[in-house]
């Protein structure tokens, strides 16, 4: 009874909070108006001869390469090609990283043997790989995902490694009352208390894993965003470049919202906690 | 439940099985420099099964590393513990405990929170569950047993840790000052709820506080203890809450106030000396 009272309470608030602040639907039409705005301003700009579309490229032609690149069906081609190497590097790298992260706990000598490698590792830009990755696994998918799940790994390693540092010892101790063996403290306590660092790595691999094939694309790739934005590029094809700059965002903004999604499904505790602090 | 004014004292006394031994336990450390600190210089104590004895000590004093030694956390340096004769290492599971921090894992649910002692000795989910719900029926829990700990009040969780205490059953429970973050009130009424649960259960306690008056509310006995390196100062017979029924009546009483001032110049607290 109490709780759902308690539940109703936060409701209100909330509600209260939200007739106070700006209309939602205000905020959105305003942020449209910008974006039809500053198009409207390129557009009669490059109309008027202000700039050069061959530098700048223009509103409409965007629009034109875009209707050409999917009616020929490229742009879904790229564009899976990117976001398929970015997830599954991505996956790989984190899942892997976080679990040697996480398994580190077991021995305080191995992390300690392996540290200065990881710090070495981790301070290196992971993109100056491609070129020796791209020649030993080639221009295909395997490469972007190779190079992805290396610019996640150590990332994710290092906080989830981090994150069993920040276990309340006294958790653990309650648990050896209770007669827990080193595997249980594991299972029950140090996996679920570093889920919030390993997610928050998640939260940053997402961006890293997009760069990673990106970066790999450019350098050489058979298909993919980051090559039809280079080769677009180098033939001064403004229009395709920025058809495939926005359609990348767009990608960004999908990948890191499924991301952030799956942070509220694998860790409920800390949804609640910010429910209570509202 | 209703008994005699006789019968309490008796109960009071009939019980003189021993159930935590302590023996010469002796406990130092070493600091940053390799220098010996010593917290404990000698402790031998007798704490009788049932009874509630209170570890009252100046701040400082090395209370929590006697929580630890006699919680199994840690060895002494010298000396050895017993729990109903056994040496402590092989005791685990007979030592439940309850700090000022509740000691809740955020991640899991109240009802699985309180599970967790039962979970970790490998019962069934079933039956774990049920008996956790039937604790939490029991002390006006059962509503919150889906929540996550961080919707309850400090006072409603500080109740949950107690009942994950009780649901494995220890025969001793440790309370290490485990009122001192609830304010006042609550911290009135838990002392009550934790008295009437010790003896509806039958259960040992080893209640280690600063708070003097806790300690005479509550208690059989009480050991107070020397500044650091501690050792058991004097150890009063005070069963004010057994023989008069409630914690409340033991603060009302008149000898309530003689043991406070006894216990308080034992203690030799010197107010504006840092210690």
């Amino acid at each position: 009874m109490e709780m759902i009272q308690v539940e109703n309470v936060t409701k209100q608030k909330i509600r209260k909070v939200k007739r106070k602040s700006t209309p939602i639907l205000f905020i959105n039409l305003c942020r449209l108006g910008i974006i039809l705005g500053l198009l409207a301003v390129w557009e009669l700009a490059v109309r008027f001869q202000m700039i050069n579309p061959f530098l700048m490229g223009s509103p409409s032609g965007i629009w034109e390469e875009s209707v050409r690149l999917v009616q020929s069906g490229q742009l879904f081609t790229d564009m899976f090609a990117t976001v398929y190497g970015t997830i599954f590097g991505f996956v790989l790298g984190s899942l892997l990283g976080s679990i040697i992260g996480l398994l580190l706990w077991y021995s305080k000598t191995f992390a300690n043997i392996i540290d200065p490698f990881v710090v070495a590792l981790n301070g290196l830009p992971k993109i100056a790989l491609a070129p020796m990755i791209i020649i030993w696994f080639g221009s295909g998918m395997f490469s972007k995902i190779a190079l992805a799940s290396i610019a996640t790994f150590i990332v994710a390693l290092l906080s989830a490694y981090q994150g069993t540092h920040q276990i309340d010892s006294n958790l653990i101790n309650l648990m050896k009352s209770l007669g827990a063996t080193k595997g249980q403290i594991f299972k029950k306590v140090v996996i679920p208390s570093s889920l919030p660092w390993i997610i928050s790595a998640f939260r940053l691999n997402i961006g890293f894993a997009l760069i990673a094939v990106i970066g790999g694309e450019f350098i050489s790739s058979d298909k993919g965003l980051g090559r039809m934005i280079f080769v677009a590029g180098n033939l001064f094809n403004l229009n395709v470049v920025w058809v495939g700059v926005l359609t990348l965002m767009a990608v960004a903004i999908i990948l890191y919202v499924g991301v952030s999604k799956m942070e509220s499904r694998l860790i409920p505790w800390e949804a609640s906690n910010k429910q209570r602090e509202n | 439940m209703v008994q005699t004014y006789l019968e309490k004292t008796s109960m009071v006394d009939v019980e003189k099985r021993i159930a935590i031994e302590l023996r010469g336990v002796k406990k130092h450390f070493y600091d940053s420099d390799e220098n010996v600190i010593q917290v404990i210089k000698d402790i031998t104590l007798d704490i009788k099964e049932k009874e509630f004895i209170s570890i009252v000590g100046p701040s400082g004093c090395g209370k929590s590393t006697m929580f630890n030694i006699i919680a199994g956390l840690m060895e002494p340096s010298e000396g050895n513990v017993k729990v109903h004769g056994e040496s402590i290492g092989s005791s685990t599971g007979h030592v439940g405990y309850m700090m000022q921090k509740d000691l809740l894992f955020p991640w899991r649910t109240i009802l699985d929170n309180v599970s967790l002692g039962l979970e970790v000795k490998g019962i069934a989910k079933k039956e774990r569950e049920d008996i956790a719900l039937e604790y939490l029926a029991k002390y006006g829990l059962a509503d919150f047993a889906k929540a996550y700990p961080a919707t309850l009040s400090g006072g409603m969780r500080q109740r949950v840790a107690l009942i994950r205490t009780l649901a494995i059953d220890p025969d001793i429970i440790l309370l290490d000052e485990p009122f001192s973050a609830l304010d006042y009130q609550t911290r009135l009424v838990l002392e009550e709820e934790i008295l009437g649960i010790l003896r509806d259960f039958g259960k040992t306690a080893v209640l280690i506080t600063h708070d003097i008056g806790e300690a005479i509310a509550m208690s059989d006995r009480i050991a107070v203890m020397t500044q650091r390196p501690t050792s058991v100062k004097k150890i009063y017979d005070v069963g004010l809450a057994k023989r008069l029924g409630s914690g409340m009546k033991a603060r009302a009483d008149q000898r309530y106030n003689e043991f406070f001032e006894n216990i308080w110049a034992d203690l030799d607290i010197q107010i504006g000396r840092s210690s």
